[in-house]
């Protein structure tokens, strides 16, 4: 999908690495495996996820949507990246253990379906909002913001 | 036109489901009646009665329904603009549903009044639906693919409608008209124009994100949409040959271009609902080439009889029923309250859904080597299978709690 506004370019590549890497570890579970690198892979990019991507959206962006009267689309994307950092805490907990415990395997497939889910409707519902919502000096203040 | 605008796409969740589960309802009142009279089915050509009724309660009850149900909520996604009016939705669902109770009723007891009563009420609700669907496209921005699709849709609507009336007019008043080329035109833009180009252009976006895959290309879509539309208006002409050569052109190409897109998909198992989708594009494919044999007199003698089976429950049916057990449990997951927030796999009963899947495909199979009455039994096991399945996701997703409508803060 095509966006016009960078930020919304921005987010959405981070959300086509975040489909890639978590597309992997559903099918690598799929296919029976729990590869520790991957977990280890999957974790370091959680955690950057949810300490960057997460906070911005949720400081800057959902506000912005709820004044537009997208306030139930707000609220659903804030409960979900709550529901997320709850299994991410499980996971990260678990996912540094060399072997991987067998515990390890639902919780990465709940985040997987969690995170993907939740990128989709992002993508579907809050990056074309913004298009439609900032004007040029704006989409520069958030870059400006997310980069610092 | 509306007066208040809802400004939020997120639709309460008893708004698409009251459609939905019309449609889960009206499907096994469909199976029940071919099964009580199954023995007319092999002879059913033209004409009122149980069979016609079946048959209704099927394009009506359950695919207009869930298309009317499935699009307030979709579209907005697409077209990034809201319903523009919530209560015009629901009123729309009050009258379709007693609407089309009375027009099956009415048509399986030979009373033409009856049924004419039923199809006024369903077109009102069915105009409401058309000015919602024209209010949303007219604003839309984005997808602009399936915005497409959505106009092209509508105008058959607005011509399905007017060749029905004039049809139930006929039956009711002794209207003269060329019965058989009416009929044949509001078949045509029934199924082929306004569900199935709702289908191919849902399909562009729905399919990918289902699968976590990128959509096809934007050019093929066109070419399907364009190739699609010249194939109805020939069938609407009665030019039924290349009506059929054009729609097997566009039905490929948008099979082609879909399952080349599924192919690059992240998520590896598609599971029974896609398998329903694609035994869906089989019937598709083999309903054009079953009207290309018929138009060359090449078909057998039940060609008329198979058609509708693989047009109606084949393609629209099986399609609509596999991404539907997908769209339900998603729909449910984001309108129960957290706790969790449950996973939309949570609310999905995949046994219960590959046992529909079995019964279903099952039960065409039967109905298309003529085995009716075996057929239809099956089939209505399938259906309340579903209905099953529909009750199992809103009884879970109660469970979780329903979140309450968003209420934004007074200054």
């Amino acid at each position: 999908m095509a966006f016009d506004r960078a930020i919304s370019r921005q987010l959405h590549e981070e959300h086509a690495a975040t489909l890639a890497l978590w597309g992997r570890v559903e099918q690598s579970l799929a296919a029976g495996a729990l590869d520790a690198a991957l977990m280890r892979e999957a974790a370091a990019a959680l955690a950057g996820e949810i300490e960057r991507h997460f906070e911005f959206e949720e400081s800057q962006l959902f506000p912005r949507l709820a004044a537009a009267g997208e306030g139930d689309i707000a609220e659903l994307l804030a409960e979900e990246h709550r529901a997320i950092r709850e299994a991410a805490a499980r996971f990260l907990a678990l996912a540094g253990t060399e072997p991987p415990p067998a515990e390890l395997r639902p919780l990465a497939f709940e985040l997987a379906e969690r995170l993907v889910s939740h990128v989709q409707k992002e993508e579907m519902a809050l990056l074309p909002a913004l298009d439609d919502l900032l004007d040029e000096q704006a989409d520069r203040e958030l870059q400006l913001v997310y980069a610092s | 036109m509306f007066g208040n605008v809802a400004r939020s796409r997120l639709l309460p969740m008893s708004l698409p489901f009251r459609l939905l589960g019309a449609a889960v309802a009206f499907q096994v009142a469909a199976w029940a009646l071919l099964l009580l009279h199954g023995r007319e089915l092999g002879a059913f050509a033209i004409g009122l009665g149980p069979v016609f009724a079946a048959l209704h309660l099927v394009t009506l009850g359950v695919l207009a329904m869930a298309a009317v149900g499935a699009t307030l909520q979709l579209l907005p996604v697409a077209t990034r603009q809201p319903v523009r009016a919530q209560w015009a939705a629901k009123l729309a669902w009050w009258l379709l549903v007693p609407g089309v109770a009375l027009f099956a009723a009415g048509a399986a007891a030979y009373r033409p009044t009856a049924m004419a009563a039923g199809a006024a009420t369903a077109t009102l609700a069915l105009g409401i639906y058309g000015v919602l669907l024209f209010a949303n496209l007219r604003g839309a921005r984005g997808m602009r693919v399936v915005v497409a699709h959505g106009w092209a849709a509508l105008a058959c609507l607005v011509l399905l409608t007017a060749t029905g009336l004039a049809l139930v007019a006929r039956y009711e008043h002794g209207v003269a008209l060329d019965h058989l080329a009416f009929r044949n035109a509001h078949l045509v833009l029934a199924a082929y124009g306004f569900m199935g180009l709702l289908a191919f252009g849902l399909s562009n976006f729905l399919l990918p994100m289902l699968a976590v895959a990128p959509p096809p290309p934007a050019r093929s879509a066109y070419f399907v949409l364009g190739a699609a539309v010249a194939a109805i208006a020939a069938g609407v002409a009665g030019w039924q040959l290349p009506a059929a050569l054009l729609g097997l052109v566009a039905a490929g190409l948008h099979i082609v271009s879909l399952e080349r897109a599924l192919a690059a998909r992240l998520r590896a198992p598609l599971g029974v609902a896609f398998l329903m989708v694609r035994a869906s594009w089989a019937c598709l494919l083999a309903s054009l080439a079953l009207a290309a044999l018929m138009a060359l007199d090449l078909a057998p003698a039940r060609a008329p009889v198979l058609f509708g089976l693989l047009l109606v429950p084949g393609w629209l049916l099986t399609f609509l029923l596999g991404v539907l057990q997908r769209i339900v449990p998603f729909l449910a997951s984001v309108h129960a309250l957290s706790g969790g927030r449950p996973l939309a796999s949570s609310l999905t009963p995949q046994r219960l859904l590959a046992a529909h899947a079995v019964l279903h495909l099952g039960a065409l199979a039967l109905l298309v080597a003529g085995l009716h009455l075996p057929g239809a039994a099956i089939g209505l096991g399938a259906a309340l299978a579903y209905a099953a399945f529909f009750v199992y996701v809103l009884v879970k997703a109660r469970h979780h709690g329903i979140r309450p409508r968003h209420q934004p803060a007074t200054a």
